[in-house]
């Protein structure tokens, strides 16, 4: 175990990923410090899903490290890599709640599975995480009776079991209305105030303007990231004309359509 | 009065006689040191009757999410029912998420009463509407298939013969490694046990027609019929329950083209081809199979040919075949029916499964009990 830097929850080394001989990205470098709410942002296909993966430990990249939380995730075995895992939690895009589980014991399973604490405590905390994301009265529904947005909720109130200091979201405004997708922004922040580290896949531009701290977006033809800072000064000052113009919603001028 | 010390956790438990109780915590309350001060105060509080309970919480350096929900359960009253309770002395951070959790106006904290259970006659009484309506369904089911197949055999360029085609390789030419294998092994085994019965009365010669009349009249068609439910009904009802829960049934409808022609036709037209070929199939396997062990038994080639010739007619043989072109209607369409069926859910595309499998199997043994009345009557 090597000890980070007090400010630094995350530290990407070199990562590669890819699938075989197909590389997706290479020798990426990032830092995620304590208690910020960092996005990585960029087109469909440029990796961004792949990334999170990696470092999360879904993936085992060709190359590079992920420390998190002073642990080298990918070196890690044992009961080492399980504390690890322990540090951060997780909210997958579609939700991934189980389906034949009630919203309030898919919320407690991680707590009977990992937990001493008496039953009745556990019940509690799991009610407890449900009630501060707004889901309190669904505890006894069925995940397919929720709709998207409070399946994403409850996701991260499962992701919030164990007492994670870094959750990791992805894209957890897609596929939802305006209004829902800002209740999901304004959850984000309520729970950032707590002292989560977040790092958030997206490509929700007014999302990423409302809660991101920092952005890095990644390039598919680049296989790396191309921009890297606050969203607004990449919105405004980027040196890379694409960049500025993902951030403000222009269409690239090679790609116009015309009607016939 | 009771003071623990365990894991940085002081726990301070007073009882007084009149019901007045006070506790206070000093160190780190977190995950681990809760288990252990759960322990004492449930032995020291659960003994008395408490009327008035404070907590005192000023003393604490750390506490976790797993100590504020301790807090919490203490604060609601959980382990004093009839005591009044009061925490006090939280950091600020913690006492703002502890007054929102215990915000009287919700509900969360106080569970539903529970569902009133049906009685035994009310189960009854559920269970004969849901046969009821699962006949009706069953009905109209047929009912549309019934209208569907004339269009496809009075108009075949309507049909879709490229999705028969493809269900008649998977369900008919990939299942003929296992008919072989499974037919084979049935012939070795009925001529063996057979064999060992009819070397008591002299009448090994006999196992000859033991096999043909088992294999034609019955084995032949109930095992593949029992195969194809697990291969094919079960891939049947995954496939089209998949694509519902998808939705892409529904994507189907909005183009106006109505799932029974669409998707149930054609595996039934291939029910209906397939069926009969592997029956006659695995008849002709379990044969070589008893063949094979009368070779073993000593007796010729030409003598085992013609006592086989001799054991059953060619109406046997018909009956045989016809009635697995019923089994494979019954596979084809008990799977596609389960398949429609299928509700949302991660665990329904598996029940649509158990549910066609199990019923085909029923269905089948009942149709064959059926057939065999019939042809006992008609002779």
């Amino acid at each position: 175990m090597m000890n980070a830097p007090d400010d630094i929850a995350i530290s990407v080394k070199d990562l590669t990923v890819g699938y075989g001989d197909n590389v997706i990205l290479q020798n990426v470098n990032f830092q995620v410090r304590r208690g910020e709410v960092f996005v990585i942002l960029g087109e469909s296909g440029s990796g961004k899903s792949t990334l999170l993966k990696a470092m999360i430990g879904l993936y085992p990249p060709l190359s590079g490290e992920v420390w998190i939380e002073g642990g080298n995730l990918v070196a890690a075995q044992g009961k080492e890599r399980l504390a690890l895992l322990r540090k951060f939690g997780v909210m997958y895009q579609s939700g991934a709640l189980f389906g034949s589980i009630t919203v309030l014991e898919n919320v407690r399973l991680p707590l009977d599975e990992f937990s001493d604490l008496p039953d009745p405590l556990k019940e509690l905390a799991a009610l407890a995480r449900l009630k501060l994301v707004g889901l309190g009265a669904a505890a006894d529904k069925m995940p397919a009776e929720l709709s998207g947005g409070m399946q994403k909720r409850a996701a991260i109130a499962r992701a919030m079991t164990l007492d994670p200091r870094i959750l990791f979201l992805d894209e957890p405004s897609a596929g939802l209305d305006p209004i829902t997708s800002a209740g999901i922004d304004l959850l984000i922040t309520s729970l950032h105030h707590f002292g989560f580290t977040f790092v958030i896949v997206s490509h929700e531009l007014p999302s990423i303007y409302s809660i991101a701290d920092r952005v890095v977006m990644l390039g598919s033809g680049a296989k790396g990231i191309i921009a890297e800072g606050k969203p607004a000064e990449l919105r405004d000052g980027a040196a890379d004309p694409w960049v500025r113009r993902f951030f403000n919603r222009q269409p690239d001028p090679g790609h116009s359509v015309k009607p016939s | 009065m009771t003071i623990a010390t365990q894991n940085e956790l002081e726990t301070d438990v007073e009882v007084r006689p009149d019901g007045q109780a006070r506790v206070v915590l000093r160190g780190r309350l977190n995950s681990q040191t809760v288990v252990g001060c759960w322990g004492i105060l449930e032995k020291e509080l659960l003994e008395t009757k408490v009327a008035t309970l404070h907590v005192d919480v000023s003393g604490l350096g750390l506490c976790d999410a797993a100590g504020l929900i301790l807090l919490l359960y203490l604060n609601m009253g959980r382990m004093t029912p009839q005591a009044t309770v009061s925490v006090l002395g939280l950091k600020a951070d913690l006492e703002k998420i502890f007054r929102d959790l215990t915000s009287e106006d919700d509900e969360t904290f106080h569970p539903q009463p529970a569902i009133k259970r049906d009685s035994f006659v009310g189960k009854i009484g559920r269970k004969v509407r849901q046969m009821n309506r699962d006949f009706q369904g069953e009905m109209v089911f047929l009912g549309a298939i019934i209208a569907s197949l004339p269009l496809s055999i009075f108009h075949p360029k309507r049909s879709r013969w490229t999705e028969t085609r493809r269900i008649v390789e998977l369900a008919g030419a990939n299942a003929v490694p296992i008919i072989s294998l499974m037919s084979l092994l049935l012939g070795f085994i009925i001529a063996f046990e057979s064999a060992r019965r009819l070397a008591e009365f002299g009448a090994q010669l006999y196992v000859a027609n033991t096999i043909m009349v088992v294999m034609v009249r019955d084995m032949g068609p109930l095992m593949t019929a029992i195969l194809l439910a697990g291969r094919s009904g079960s891939s049947f009802a995954a496939e089209i329950g998949t694509m519902k829960v998808n939705e892409e049934l529904n994507a189907l409808k909005t183009f106006g083209l109505d799932p029974i022609p669409f998707l149930v036709v054609p595996r039934i037209l291939a029910g209906v081809f397939v069926t009969p070929l592997l029956t006659f199939y695995s008849i002709l396997m379990g044969v070589i199979g008893g063949v094979i062990v009368m070779l073993g038994l000593g007796f010729t080639l030409p003598l085992i040919l013609h006592q086989l010739a001799s054991s059953v007619h060619l109406n046997d043989l018909g009956a045989g075949i016809s009635k697995s072109a019923v089994f494979g209607v019954i596979v084809s369409a008990v799977g596609c029916w389960h398949g429609l069926r299928t509700q949302q859910g991660p665990s329904a595309v598996g029940l649509s499964t158990t549910r066609a499998v199990v019923t085909s199997l029923l269905l089948i043994i009942v149709a064959d009990a059926f057939f065999s009345a019939i042809s006992f009557l008609l002779k």
